[in-house]
């Protein structure tokens, strides 16, 4: 054990600074084309309007999109591809995806300027088979331009 | 509930990386993925599964209840040319709505994200 050192764990402080995500139709639609979606909402304004919303409407989960661009469009790329400014200063940096929870508001649409917050909520280590597994929970808050929250995400990735 | 059967191709863990800004090498860099690390394959995003999660609740549901809130953890890697079962069941039923088990399954039965999500009715 002791693969968290003081570095690490000094890491764990950091104040990451609030980022905001302007939502533009063509983001909603990349997003909705990826993963499959063909509901006319998330497409043509008018459709969405028909439907009650005041202009296309972002599927679901995409609060994931606005807090990658949070962590990458700015800061260091690791060799993995990974935001530098994500990872803790560890031994390893070969990471998993861990448990992922994710509570959600009002929907967010086109026009909407959403800020997300993030904190490393918890820091630890576990024995694994293989050797020392450091998990790192990160907190993200995601509020809209008239500060209802949106979504709210703790995500926990694993490195070994 | 009804399942649905998803098998991405590379463009669409392409798509799903650029729309997302997710750079990680592992779903578009085959000889990183391999020669550096040791994975057989390119990998479907865990994100991603997440969302089919989310589409099949929504997909059975969504007329009659909003996702309130989800969550998913990833037990087995999925990579570049699985096919993922998804479906789930209902765990419990009140007024307010429903709490559903979720889980996206390779065809050799390997669970690779298994999830609960919470769903309330529409007014």
């Amino acid at each position: 054990m002791g693969v968290l050192t003081s570095e690490a764990r000094a890491w764990a402080e950091t104040e990451f600074p609030p980022y905001e995500f302007v939502v533009g139709r063509t983001d909603i639609a990349r997003f909705a084309r990826a993963t499959g979606e063909t509901d006319p909402i998330h497409f043509d304004p008018e459709a969405a309007r028909a439907a009650g919303h005041t202009d296309v409407v972002a599927p679901t989960m995409f609060p994931y999109v606005i807090r990658m661009h949070a962590s990458s469009l700015e800061g260091e790329i690791t060799e993995d591809g990974s935001p530098g400014g994500d990872v803790p200063p560890l031994p390893t940096t070969r990471a998993m995806a861990g448990e992922t929870e994710i509570s959600f508001g009002p929907p967010i649409v086109a026009g909407d300027t959403i800020t997300v917050t993030k904190r490393v909520a918890d820091l630890y280590e576990k024995e694994g088979r293989s050797g020392a597994l450091v998990f790192v929970e990160m907190e993200f808050t995601f509020t809209n331009q008239r500060d209802e929250m949106v979504a709210r995400e703790v995500f926990t990735r694993i490195y070994r | 509930m009804p399942t649905r059967s998803v098998t991405p191709s590379e463009v669409d863990l392409f798509m799903f990386s650029a729309s997302a800004w997710l750079l990680h090498r592992i779903h578009y860099d085959r000889p990183f993925t391999v020669d550096h690390d040791g994975h057989p394959e390119l990998l479907i995003h865990g994100p991603l599964q997440g969302v089919y999660l989310v589409q099949t609740a929504e997909a059975w549901l969504g007329d009659d209840a909003t996702l309130e809130a989800i969550s998913y953890r990833h037990l087995s890697p999925a990579y570049l040319g699985d096919t993922l079962e998804c479906g789930g069941r209902v765990v419990t039923v009140d007024d307010d709505g429903v709490d559903l088990e979720l889980s996206a399954t390779k065809r050799d039965g390997t669970v690779t994200t298994t999830g609960r999500a919470r769903m309330t009715w529409r007014n």
